[in-house]
């Protein structure tokens, strides 16, 4: 009897975790009605002076934390640097940073408070794919615009289109396709494939773009296997003989962060990477913390750390961010300043922050990024943002390994053909 | 998908089967500190996991402060798994202890604001970095078994499980502090009786358990990577592995680690899309026809 009590309770406190976060969400943020009369009386001149709110939300959990936390930096530089030279329409940025825990009802609980309560006028992040999806309901059900610069889904700007919603990080499909061609150009040679993805929406999004590309490139291409381990596993011993004993001519992943450390450090010693061909999303964060065990020779895949696009812009970022945190900016960072700066350029041509002007002026706008000159496509509202590939080396100018052979891929190249996306929308019903 | 297996040779097989060992190995360790402090204590320790986690990040710092060449990561494994003992009196002293004599629900609550505590105090810590130790020597390499190689540093973990199982087997039936534990297992109230200071016994048990947990930690800050998460990915399959083997019973963490490990290692051969499933199904299977767990008694 008491082993079933056990159990009971065990499946009661893990609900209990779960209930109040759920319960919470349905409040509804205390209304300020009162406050508004005076607001309107003072009307125009203040107004103007009125700091342009954006809601920062981010995963700060989870193996999202780090790359939420270098990617708020990177968005604080950007908005440090605007105040210093006035604002946006001589108004200030105000910056309301909010955490969702990596769960995507905290998360819906949170953007609504952010768009209720603290009444920002704009929202950047989060990190999550999952978190991602799950809010975009909610500010586009109360109209108001998010900028993606980390969560990278191709869901967000195709199968569930939202036209408050943008995107500065190349999605999963523009990622994948352009890493794909990569692995196909150093090895084109190799027929026979395996893949190991994280089991999430990111990791599919990834291993169904490489199967459709691959297919393209090399028709008789063949997929032996494909490894699904848990997003956060440690322990990749049994997936790395399972795919050895597949024999495959190469490997393609989109295994990252503490996940691409753990395969690395336990792949090493089978020999995996002098056998296969291997690319995953080796970027600046997983070669600092590989250090000598970052696999020289093998290929890898990122989003615009430094050293991948050194282009006088990036580099003066570079000395920056440095002088911030001490250390070299990786593409997260870069992302997020990207994304502000593109927020400020799509207020300033439409001279106004209300909603739909922004919309507007965002679609087909054209800016000069930390990784080039980029532009809003206005079919689903994709940035033409870069993917960059490279094989992994030693650089006696860094205390790190960096990449040789970078290959900078312009959005333009892989972005999802506009017949594809609307193929896609007559499946989920996107109208446009 | 084309399942190319009717020409699997044995060493493929044999490969598969280490890997799975290896996976073990490091259930095994952590599992085993959660197991005793269930057999004795009587509480389910949901924050083990956090101790496995605190202990790794104790390690890397001791590791990354003292940087002693060679023997660094022996040096701060040792002493990461002390200082993990020191958290464990603490957390025993002045909370468990208030607590057995409660029911189950607060002690799961209790325990489970032990994990908040220690995932902020990590965060607050050490932030979200992933971090890494190289693998120490001699353990960097790999071994060839029929011809394919084998991680040592695999090898090492499975030498530390062995020498966990062994010394907890001596402690736990071939010493007199065995034999009180054995004893206030079965019967708290009659030894505490005898004049045997249960309290204090108590609190000796779970300082080994975290000294365990944090031991496991540590070693496994040169096998992958440590990073916040970590603590609440390994609890729940240890979960699993006492509750196939029986809770609080040591050959039956032994025999619940090595099924998961299997499991586990040819569900991602044969069936990846499935390989956790399979963990949980014979966790189901298990309890639908031995509730107590493989080695478990049940309970009066």
């Amino acid at each position: 009897m008491k082993r079933i009590a056990v159990l009971i309770t065990i499946v009661f406190v893990l609900s209990l975790l779960v209930v109040p976060l759920v319960m919470a969400q349905g409040k509804p943020a205390p209304a300020k009605e009162p406050a508004k009369a005076p607001a309107k009386a003072a009307a125009k001149p203040v107004l103007s002076k009125e700091p342009i709110k954006i809601g920062a939300i981010y995963d700060f959990a989870g193996p999202c934390y780090m790359y939420s936390e270098t990617g708020m930096l990177g968005l604080r530089i950007a908005v440090e640097e605007i105040n210093a030279k006035g604002g946006i329409l001589g108004r200030k940025i105000d910056v309301v940073v909010r955490d969702t825990e990596a769960k995507v009802d905290v998360a819906v609980r949170e953007v609504k408070d952010l768009l209720l309560r603290e009444k920002v006028n704009f929202l950047i992040g989060p990190c999550s794919s999952g978190t991602g999806l799950a809010m975009q309901v909610v500010h586009s059900e109360y109209k108001t615009i998010r900028i993606s610069a980390i969560a990278n889904t191709e869901g967000q700007t195709v199968d569930k289109f939202s036209p408050y919603f943008f995107q500065v990080v190349p999605n999963t499909y523009m990622e994948a396709t352009a890493a794909t061609r990569y692995l196909n150009k150093k090895v084109p040679a190799a027929k026979k494939f395996c893949t190991i993805n994280p089991d999430y929406e990111f990791g599919r999004r990834e291993a169904a773009a490489f199967a459709e590309e691959i297919k393209r490139l090399v028709p008789d291409a063949e997929i032996l296997y494909e490894a699904w381990p848990k997003f956060g596993e440690k322990d990749y011993t049994a997936f790395i003989t399972a795919i050895m004993a597949k024999k495959p001519d190469a490997v393609h992943s989109s295994l990252f962060g503490g996940d691409l450390v753990a395969f690395t450090k336990q792949a090493a010693p089978y020999g995996f990477f002098e056998k296969t061909p291997f690319i995953a999303l080796y970027d600046l964060p997983v070669l600092i913390a590989l250090g000598p065990d970052a696999p020289e020779g093998t290929f890898a895949f990122a989003r615009g750390d430094f050293f991948q696009d050194p282009n006088p812009k990036m580099m003066a970022f570079v000395d920056k961010f440095k002088k911030a945190r001490g250390t070299y900016p990786d593409g997260w960072a870069v992302m997020n300043y990207d994304a502000v700066y593109l927020l400020k350029a799509g207020i300033e041509k439409a001279k106004t922050i209300e909603t739909e002007a922004v919309v507007k002026a965002l679609e087909g706008l054209s800016i000069d990024s930390l990784r080039g000159t980029f532009s809003i496509r206005p079919l689903d509202h994709m940035g033409s943002v870069p993917c960059y590939q490279g094989t992994i080396a030693k650089d006696p100018a860094y205390p790190f390994k960096i990449w040789k052979d970078i290959t900078r891929v312009p959005g333009e190249q892989v972005l999802r053909p506009e017949a594809s996306v609307r193929e896609i929308w007559k499946k989920t019903g996107v109208v446009r | 998908m084309n399942l190319g297996y009717q020409c699997m040779s044995f060493d493929v097989l044999f490969n598969q089967f280490m890997s799975g060992i290896a996976r073990a190995s490091l259930l095994f360790l952590v599992a085993s500190g959660l197991s005793l402090t269930f057999g004795v204590l009587r509480v389910l320790n949901f924050a083990h996991g956090s101790l496995y986690m605190l202990g790794a990040f104790v390690t890397y710092t001791i590791w990354k402060t003292l940087l002693i060449p060679v023997v660094g990561f022996y040096v701060a494994t040792f002493l990461g798994a002390l200082v993990m003992g020191g958290v464990g009196i603490i957390i025993e002293f002045f909370l468990l202890r208030r607590l057995y004599a409660r029911g189950w629900p607060e002690q799961l609550l209790a325990t489970y604001a032990i994990v908040l505590i220690i995932t902020d105090i990590v965060k607050w810590g050490w932030g979200g970095e992933f971090l890494s130790i190289p693998r120490p020597k001699p353990f960097t390499g790999a071994v060839l078994l029929f011809g394919f190689p084998f991680p040592s540093y695999n090898f090492f973990i499975i030498l530390l499980g062995l020498t966990v199982v062994i010394f907890l087997w001596w402690l736990i039936y071939k010493t007199r502090f065995g034999d009180i534990i054995r004893a206030a297992a079965h019967d708290r109230e009659m030894v505490s009786a005898l004049g045997i200071p249960i309290p204090w016994l108590f609190t000796w048990i779970f300082v080994l358990g975290s000294l365990i947990a944090g031991l496991s930690g540590a070693v496994t800050a040169p096998f992958g990577s440590i990073a916040l998460g970590m603590d609440v990915e390994i609890i729940v399959e240890c979960f699993a592995v006492v509750v196939i083997g029986g809770m609080g019973s040591l050959p039956g963490t032994l025999l619940g680690s090595l099924i998961v490990g299997q499991v586990y290692a040819f569900g991602i051969m044969f069936k990846p899309e499935l390989a956790l499933a399979f963990i949980f199904m014979v966790m189901a299977a298990v309890l639908i026809v031995r509730p107590w767990g493989i080695f478990g008694r049940p309970e009066r």
